[in-house]
């Protein structure tokens, strides 16, 4: 698609990493500001002081929630990148290999076992629920000592289907304010106050992000052929089972705090990539600056389309990537038949 | 002198079918080995019994001496390059980031290539003609484009042993002589070893020093282009009618098949 | 007026499917939604129950009445199995295919809304009428009537405060405009800082409480008490917040659309404005100001 270097050096590497970073920060700034009531940042620094309502307003509710959106949409953008190398399929989307499945269930069996929606205990839940769901999906997948990316998905796919007839299945049981609280794993939600929690959260993020770094030749070779992988000396059930669980920790990690957003890791590696070759030492932390800022914008229009109420944030995802991941689907078919 | 590549009676199977029996061969330092043999003789199979990617359920495979299993993945891909048949790569990478790939062998796992690496592998990509299209996309070239730039990878890792499946399926008539040449430069100027496995006999006469003729995963003649290639021979290994002549220019036997009544 | 209005409406024509054998009142009633069991007890009528949805639980004595599955899940086959003379529902997201299939059997259904407090005392008078008790009826409307008056007066003269009331903590759901809770706060002597967020039960940002500055927060959500705290502590500058009331409100008596309705309003009011109410009546959890 675009005229590009015909391969990767440092320098290129630090220049686009650092233009994504400030592009990500460009959008934190920019995010915090906006939102369905004005709030001044002069006044919140200035006179306000700590309890006026425009400090409140931007440093209490919106910039914890900003800062949150760009740790999920980084850890879905990178854990992204690297499912799609790992399965070798440029259109494969993290959400669809049963890990947000087994995270939402668990939280949702969370809340319906007592737990207050905002307990730190939901969270941890899902996040043994993620845990517990790689392990199926892990084990259900190998035979004969072998994890193939069909197998993965394949199993993926079914777990993910059980995880969906599992929260229809609380849904029907549940009363209709439990039912929204079902509504907040499916569509996800960005909302926070806490700053322990997006601090938490972001060094969990980028010890994931590095963890799959360190495969990130190995990815190349890995989506250039597996039997090219091999003879070209890499480990590769070794390297295949580290990735998957380390994309799949980051995409548990995720679904755990804000439930399941979808497209986020599935649009913003296939565009990056469009753009930015397949070369995963700059497709892994560009998907991660790439996903913290685009779901950054999403929440942002879920914040403020409908005025005083919300949207949730996988609406937004869902509306603006869909289409996108349509058009992108017709443009490899044609390019495949033609 | 050590044979580079060795095969000791190796034998592979799955399940109750066995694909391969007891097959030996032995590759010194400067040889080209043609594998031939009809479809469904084993030869892919053991070009991954040699290259390690199949364990023999019988049998040795052993690289410079010792065991293919002795070794460290990394250090056979440094010894070892193999060209696969005909993948198919879903992903944009360019020309040069494939045969880049090649010396991923000689690299740590985060490092860039450096200038010696960046020469290696446009010197590969030159020999192979495919110098030009180092920026190109990998979907969008040619079919013979890509297995050229799938050897030069084969040839950026600097090894000494190269195996060849069917290198030359898409490639015209200049370019299976082109890759041929190059494969016998190496041999004889650095001493590497070359097996490549052929549907095309006359290419195989024509390049290569020894020939394997393989037929249900037995060897069925092994030695040179003129002792393998007998009209018994043929017959019996693929089941139809051949004629077997000679090259005037090059000395070499010519193989055409006959019509069947 | 209130009474008034009652006989009005029992003088219009019920929305109930007659069935096979609906001469006379009916003997075995099916009640598919906690308000509707409470009002039918409150008629008198609790004897004719033989079956009600799984999380009906008030009065204590509904306990010993058989299940036929939920709220949102009633089950047909169950229901037919107590050969009901009369079904009576409220739409439900979950109960539609449930409701037509009884219908289309053949069974008695008389559907009633509970949106709003009108949609209450038609409710009242229909299942009433149903039952073949008119006057039991208007005597319940105009006793839950007088009891909501009661609690009006009681706030009356009293300046208006905002109040937001919660319902959910994670998404934090609020009561918006246009229905029975929003009704319940007005009268109670709050404004519904929500009311006009375009929709009756509005997802809310947080900034949006602290633009909207209540004086009151009335937690009504699911879940424990230290969690809502933790949640509006951290909006420091919100008046609520600030003078220390926000009131934990326990139970789902908010929302029922039954003949308790009064109860809710009370604890609101009590809520709102807790200095026209000492002692605070059982069920309000206020927090030291």
């Amino acid at each position: 698609m675009s005229v590009r270097a015909p391969y990767l050096t440092p320098g290129r590497l630090t220049a686009t990493t650092a233009a994504l970073a400030l592009l990500l920060l460009a959008s934190i700034v920019g995010a915090v500001l906006v939102g369905p009531v004005p709030a001044s940042l002069w006044r919140a620094l200035g006179q306000g002081g700590t309890s006026s309502a425009d400090y409140t307003i931007l440093f209490r509710t919106r910039l914890p929630r900003v800062l949150l959106g760009a740790v999920v949409g980084g850890s879905l953008g990178a854990a992204g990148a690297a499912l799609q190398a790992l399965l070798r399929n440029p259109l494969a989307c993290p959400h669809l290999l049963g890990i947000s499945g087994g995270a939402a269930v668990a939280g949702v069996l969370a809340l319906l076992a007592g737990a207050d929606a905002l307990s730190p205990l939901v969270p941890f839940a899902a996040f043994l629920g993620a845990i517990g769901a790689i392990v199926i999906v892990t084990l259900g997948a190998r035979a004969d000592g072998r994890t193939t990316p069909h197998a993965i998905l394949l199993v993926g796919v079914v777990f993910n289907a059980l995880a969906a007839a599992a929260l229809m299945l609380v849904n029907t049981l549940s009363s209709y304010l439990q039912a929204q609280g079902v509504l907040f794993w499916i569509m996800g939600s960005l909302s926070t106050q806490s700053y322990t929690l997006v601090a938490a959260a972001a060094a969990y993020a980028v010890a994931g992000l590095a963890w799959l770094l360190r495969h990130a030749l190995d990815l190349n070779l890995l989506a250039a052929g597996e039997e090219g992988a091999l003879q070209l000396g890499v480990d590769v059930e070794r390297a295949r089972r580290a990735v998957f669980v380390a994309a799949s920790l980051l995409v548990g990690a995720a679904v755990s705090m804000s439930g399941m957003i979808g497209f986020v890791g599935l649009i913003v590696p296939h565009l990056l990539r469009l753009l930015l070759g397949p070369d995963h030492r700059l497709l892994l932390p560009a998907s991660f600056l790439g996903g913290g800022a685009f779901l950054i914008w999403a929440d942002t229009l879920a914040r403020t389309m409908l005025g005083p109420a919300e949207l949730p944030v996988g609406v937004v995802t869902a509306l603006t990537g869909g289409p996108f991941f349509l058009y992108l689907l017709h443009r490899d078919l044609r390019r495949a038949l033609g | 002198m050590t044979p580079l590549l060795e095969a000791d009676t190796v034998s592979f199977g799955y399940g109750a079918r066995q694909v391969l029996r007891t097959v030996s061969l032995t590759l010194l330092p400067g040889e080209i080995l043609g594998v031939i043999g009809p479809n469904g003789s084993g030869k892919t199979t053991l070009v991954r019994l040699l290259s390690g990617v199949l364990a023999p359920s019988a049998g040795t495979v052993r690289l410079a001496g010792r065991p293919l299993t002795a070794y460290r993945r990394r250090e056979v891909a440094r010894r070892l390059a193999v060209v696969p048949q005909d993948p198919t790569i879903d992903f944009p990478f360019t020309a040069l980031e494939v045969v880049l790939m090649g010396r991923a062998p000689h690299l740590s796992a985060l490092a860039f290539p450096r200038a010696r690496d960046l020469a290696i592998a446009r010197e590969a990509m030159a020999r192979l003609e495919v110098a030009e299209v180092e920026s190109r996309p990998l979907d969008r070239l040619s079919g013979g484009e890509r297995q050229r730039v799938l050897l030069a990878r084969a040839l950026a890792q600097e090894a000494e042993v190269l195996l060849l499946d069917e290198p030359t399926t898409h490639l015209d008539l200049r370019h299976q002589a082109g890759i041929h040449d190059v494969a016998r430069a190496l041999a004889r100027e650095r001493g590497h070893a070359v097996v490549s496995v052929l549907h095309d006999l006359n290419l195989a006469a024509l390049f290569c020093d020894r020939l394997m003729l393989l037929a249900g995963g037995v060897v069925v003649g092994q030695g040179s282009p003129e002792a393998v290639l007998t009209v018994d021979a043929l017959q019996q290994a693929y089941q139809t009618q051949v004629y077997v002549g000679r090259n005037e220019r090059t000395g070499a036997p010519v193989v055409l098949p006959l019509p069947r009544r | 007026m209130r009474r008034a209005l009652a006989v009005l409406l029992l003088a219009g024509c019920s929305a109930s499917s007659p069935g096979p054998g609906s001469s006379g009142p009916p003997a075995r009633v099916v009640s598919l939604a906690p308000s509707i069991t409470e009002i039918v007890y409150a008629l008198g009528e609790g004897g004719r129950l033989v079956g009600v949805c799984a999380q009906c639980d008030h009065p204590p004595e509904v306990a010993r009445i058989p299940r036929v599955g939920g709220y949102l899940t009633p089950s047909v086959e169950v229901v037919l199995a107590t050969r009901p003379d009369l079904v009576i529902a409220v739409p439900s997201p979950g109960n539609r295919e449930a409701v037509r299939a009884l219908e289309r059997v053949g069974v008695r259904m008389l559907v009633v809304h509970d949106r709003t407090l009108a949609d209450l005392w038609t409710s009242i008078a229909r299942v009433a009428d149903a039952l073949g008790v008119p006057g039991a009826g208007e005597r319940l409307v105009g006793y839950v009537a007088g009891r909501l008056d009661a609690v009006r007066t009681r706030v009356a003269g009293l300046a208006p405060r905002r109040v937001l009331v919660v319902v959910g903590h994670n998404p934090l759901i609020a009561v918006g405009g246009d229905n029975l809770q929003d009704e319940l706060v007005t009268l109670a002597g709050g404004v519904n800082v929500a009311a006009d967020a375009g929709a009756t039960w509005p997802t809310l940002s947080l900034e949006l409480v602290v633009a909207r500055a209540p004086e009151v927060i009335v937690d009504a959500a699911m879940g424990s008490e230290a969690t809502g705290e933790a949640l509006f502590q951290a909006l420091p500058n919100v008046p609520a917040v600030r003078a220390g009331r926000v009131v934990r409100l326990a139970g789902d008596t908010l929302l029922r659309a039954g003949p308790r309705v009064p109860d809710a309003a009370a604890a609101l009011a009590a809520a709102i404005h807790p200095e026209a109410f000492q002692p605070a009546p059982t069920g309000i959890t206020p927090r030291a100001g």
